[in-house]
């Protein structure tokens, strides 16, 4: 059975939606999570859902198009493509989460956190999303 | 397209206060834009003057390419319009309210109205002047929706609505847009109802729109620099939107050649806000 495809957003935050939704798409995709073949949600309906600007989800979608992890067929919901029918390689998932650690690096120096304790935190949460609930 | 508001050198005032000063702005078939600006801004005179209420000393205001002042019956009912105060006929109920509008436009969404004022629990049974505030702006809202316009304007439409209703009726705006490809433009101090559904936003200052930007766009070229003022004070060639000491608010700039001491950091739409309003 495949995981349902749905997205989560934050507002408030310094990133876009678009870019918000392509990064939950990619890191599904790599998770092998979301699978090829399986078929998104069309922009009407993701637009109403989220209560987001359609043009919002299409230019998502249409990146993702771009990048080869989603394919569009006429007048047909658009499918996560081909060749992704597989988690992605560890090697390849670890440095999806490269950015969000350089920046969270970043500023664990400037608020001056000793390397054990901001590690240490990292545990913590990923303990704690383990045996919490979702979303 | 057509644009469906065309303004050009708007200039107002009160008094010898200035509001409004030589202002351009366009807005076009699916667009919404949402309107920031400070308290005293001129938001509420801005959307005032875009619907023809207002005198103005200079410049113009088309709608559907008709002048503001004086369109015809016909452009009317394609516009729809929350003022920030309630403007509705205190004695009436609800439904005969509803009726009473209904009777002015060729196009009524019966059913919309029905199911809104359901889903929102406006009372019929009591005159509104009786209702709360929050009632009174739901009601106010439903009636701006029913006939469907192609141009919606909203001054602070959410101020008294629950979460839940808010996006309720965010979804209604969305709606809109998808099937008719309706302009909506709104002022909110709600950033997070204005991210979601305000694909552009226009920041209003000192008496004109002084960007107008699709907002994904200005969230990926901003950056927040944060160093030592000597080594901000030597960037050259960056578009500075707000300068703070130690703290630049800065436009498309290339992280790669930035000097050492200098960390970028991604903006907020409330960072936008505290530099372009």
């Amino acid at each position: 059975m495949d995981t349902p495809i749905q997205f989560q957003i934050n507002t408030g935050s310094a990133e876009p939606i678009y870019r918000q939704l392509m990064d939950q798409l990619r890191r599904r995709v790599a998770a092998g999570q979301w699978r090829a073949g399986q078929e998104l949600p069309s922009v009407r309906e993701l637009a109403l859902e989220l209560a987001v600007h359609p043009m919002t989800i299409s230019k998502a979608y249409g990146l993702l198009e771009i990048e080869g992890l989603l394919e569009r067929r006429r007048g047909l919901p658009m499918l996560i493509a081909v060749g992704h029918a597989r988690p992605a390689a560890a090697r390849e998932r670890i440095e999806q989460l490269r950015p969000t650690l350089q920046r969270a690096a970043a500023e664990a120096r400037e608020l001056g956190i000793p390397k054990t304790q901001a590690l240490e935190l990292f545990a913590r949460l990923l303990d704690a999303s383990e045996s919490g609930t979702p979303r | 397209m057509a644009p469906r508001v065309e303004i050009e050198g708007l200039t107002l005032a009160y008094g010898r206060q200035p509001v409004l000063q030589g202002l351009q702005w366009r807005l076009h078939p699916g667009q919404v834009v949402g309107l920031l600006g400070r308290n005293g801004a001129g938001k509420t005179t801005l959307l005032e003057a875009l619907l023809g209420l207002r005198d103005t000393s200079a410049g113009s205001v088309r709608l559907f390419g008709q002048p503001a002042a004086q369109i015809d019956d016909i452009a009317r009912a394609r516009i729809g319009y929350v003022p920030q105060q309630s403007d509705l006929f205190e004695e009436l109920r609800a439904d005969e309210l509803l009726a009473y509008f209904r009777s002015f436009y060729p196009r009524w969404n019966e059913a919309k109205v029905q199911g809104l004022l359901e889903r929102w629990a406006v009372p019929r049974d009591i005159p509104i002047g009786r209702m709360s505030g929050g009632q009174q702006q739901r009601l106010s809202l439903i009636r701006a929706l029913a006939h469907e316009p192609e141009l919606l304007v909203l001054d602070e439409p959410v101020a008294s609505l629950d979460p839940l209703a808010r996006r309720d009726f965010l979804r209604e705006l969305v709606e809109q847009v998808l099937d008719r490809g309706t302009t909506v433009v709104f002022s909110t101090h709600i950033l997070s109802d204005l991210e979601r559904v305000a694909f552009n936003v226009a920041f209003l200052r000192e008496g004109r729109i002084a960007l107008q930007s699709p907002l994904d766009e200005l969230l990926d070229e901003t950056r927040l620099l944060v160093g030592p003022e000597a080594r901000l004070a030597a960037l050259s060639g960056v578009e500075v939107l707000m300068r703070r000491p130690g703290r630049w608010l800065v436009r498309r700039i290339d992280e790669a050649t930035l000097a050492p001491g200098l960390v970028a950091q991604r903006a907020s739409l409330e960072d936008l806000f505290e530099a372009l309003t």
